[in-house]
């Protein structure tokens, strides 16, 4: 990961379009002001995980496999109990 | 009664009391707005979060509890504005929230629960958000015991 040290006012360029200027560190938070082009998606983080992770769990269960998939979690179980 | 078609379980009727209203729709499903929740006996504790709109669209779920019973949702001010609450309010799981985590399963069974991002609907109202976790350290992708969710009621 390539680390650069930048104070409030200051800014980083990635590419041609992208423009990321830190305006306030404060109270372990840094405000930070984001230029881009209209069609790169800026999203905070966890935003963009909760989002790739919803899209990937919608088309995790074909309707073919409920039955089968949901029935190895249950199955697996009473042998876990029974090893106690 | 309307009726609607489902990913799983073909064509089933619903009350319009029952549907949950996102305002904000979902992370990656912006314009997902209505759900129903349907429970099936033999699927228990997996609930199925079923969209209105979108027939195809069906998320698998459990309640968080039942992946972790210390699990400790924090809301965003702007979150609990969704649901319909001050935001000085602390609502309490299960007695005015229902929190659900949306389940991963793997081709072979093996699945996670995303405690990152989990659905909080408001009981009292059935206005619901998927409230992000972003001060937490909840995985996206939480290993899923089985021994977990066979025991959980």
């Amino acid at each position: 990961m390539l680390v650069i040290r930048r104070r409030a006012g200051q800014a980083v360029r990635i590419g041609d379009e992208i423009e990321i200027t830190v305006i306030e560190t404060a109270g372990g938070t840094v405000k930070l002001g984001i230029t881009a082009p209209r069609q790169i998606p800026v999203l905070r983080k966890e935003i963009a995980l909760a989002l790739e992770e919803n899209r990937r769990a919608a088309l995790a269960v074909p309707p073919e496999r409920l039955e089968e998939l949901l029935g190895r979690l249950r199955r697996a179980a009473p042998e876990e109990v029974s090893r106690r | 009664m309307p009726y609607c078609e489902t990913r799983y379980f073909g064509a089933l009727e619903y009350s319009e009391g029952a549907v949950l209203d996102f305002p904000e729709g979902l992370p990656g499903f912006p314009s997902e707005k209505r759900f129903i929740l349907i429970e099936q006996p033999p699927h228990h504790p997996v609930v199925f979060l079923q969209s209105l709109s979108s027939a195809e669209l069906c998320f698998l779920a459990v309640p968080v509890q039942c992946v972790d019973p210390d699990y400790r949702p924090v809301f965003l001010a702007e979150d609990l504005a969704t649901l319909g609450f001050s935001p000085e309010a602390q609502p309490r799981l299960g007695l005015d929230l229902l929190c659900l985590a949306i389940v991963f399963v793997g081709q072979e069974g093996s699945a996670t629960a995303n405690l990152l991002a989990p659905v909080v609907i408001n009981l009292h109202n059935r206005r619901a958000v998927q409230a992000v976790q972003a001060e937490q350290a909840y995985s996206h992708r939480h290993p899923l015991a089985l021994l977990e969710v066979a025991q959980c009621s």
